[in-house]
């Protein structure tokens, strides 16, 4: 087989094993069942992240804005009530006293030894 | 109903499964063929055209028709084969068939044979990138400016890998 025949051969031999085979019914089933399932989340592209953001519903819930009512009524009434306050407060006076001279009490110097914190 | 593949991808990025499903159906079969014929396994293809056809879906939103979309998807399933780590061994195209030629005696056809299955032995052997540029030129009659778009390089660079591949197959069929 010389040079062109060859070349020749070598052409025709590419196109031969590089052709398209026949489609496979079979294997596209396959795929296509495959892909019959949940497919997955889409990526959406970033220039429309401002409108996907703006794109909200402010119709009101009435159920939620009652729930919401009475959240801000409950978070009223606490604060007004002052359900924080330490219940020895009310009745030892002078423990109030003391909570103010706390930061006193601890800076000034110990009374045996002189040293300071 | 325009039932082009813009417009199907115009409903696939608004969530529309049967448009998937429709695109799905109308290229699978040619695509699976292509990845068969780059990496020369029947199921490493599947895995691949699944994949393809998964960045379709997810892609969708994002696409924009710069370019055909057959040569989009040509692109995304022939970087899918080039990714592949593992190199799958070759395989012979039996299926499709051969023509006997009637003319050819049993000793004849058995050397065309042997040289056949040595091209195809060759062709397997080949980096994937002058694997791929061989395929889509000599197996779908492409031209090097449609191969440079979907191997993503230029015109000059699809040439040097056909020579390179035509180089390597003649010395490997030499040796």
């Amino acid at each position: 087989m010389d040079k062109n025949q060859s070349q020749d051969f070598l052409e025709a031999a590419l196109k031969r094993q590089t052709q398209a085979p026949p489609a496979d019914d079979a294997a596209v089933e396959r795929v296509l069942k495959r892909l019959s399932g949940p497919l997955p989340r889409q990526k959406m592209p970033l220039w429309r992240l401002p409108g996907v953001l703006l794109d909200w519903q402010f119709a009101p819930a009435w159920p939620r804005m009652a729930a919401l009512a009475c959240c801000a009524a409950l978070g009223f009434v606490i604060g007004i009530a002052g359900i924080d306050r330490r219940f020895d407060a009310s009745v030892v006076p002078f423990a109030i006293a003391s909570h103010s001279d706390i930061g006193s009490i601890v800076f000034e110097p110990e009374a045996l030894t002189g040293a300071r914190p | 109903m325009d039932d082009s593949d813009e417009a199907l991808m115009a409903r696939i990025a608004r969530g529309d499964e049967r448009a998937f499903r429709a695109l799905a159906s109308r290229h699978l079969p040619v695509m699976l063929g292509l990845a068969r014929r780059i990496l020369g396994n029947a199921a490493d293809a599947e895995d691949v055209a699944q994949e393809a056809m998964l960045r379709v879906w997810t892609h969708a939103p994002r696409w924009q028709p710069l370019a055909l979309f057959r040569t989009w998807l040509t692109r995304v399933v022939v970087n899918l084969c080039l990714d592949r780590k593992r190199r799958a061994p070759w395989v012979a195209l039996e299926a499709a068939g051969e023509i006997v030629d009637p003319a050819l005696g049993a000793s004849e056809k058995a050397e065309r044979d042997e040289r056949e299955r040595l091209v195809a032995a060759a062709i397997a052997e080949l980096p994937a990138r002058q694997r791929a540029a061989i395929v889509l030129t000599y197996g779908d009659g492409m031209s090097n400016a449609q191969v440079a778009e979907i191997l993503d390089t230029s015109v000059s660079a699809v040439e040097t890998l056909l020579v390179r591949g035509k180089q390597n197959l003649r010395r490997a069929l030499s040796s």
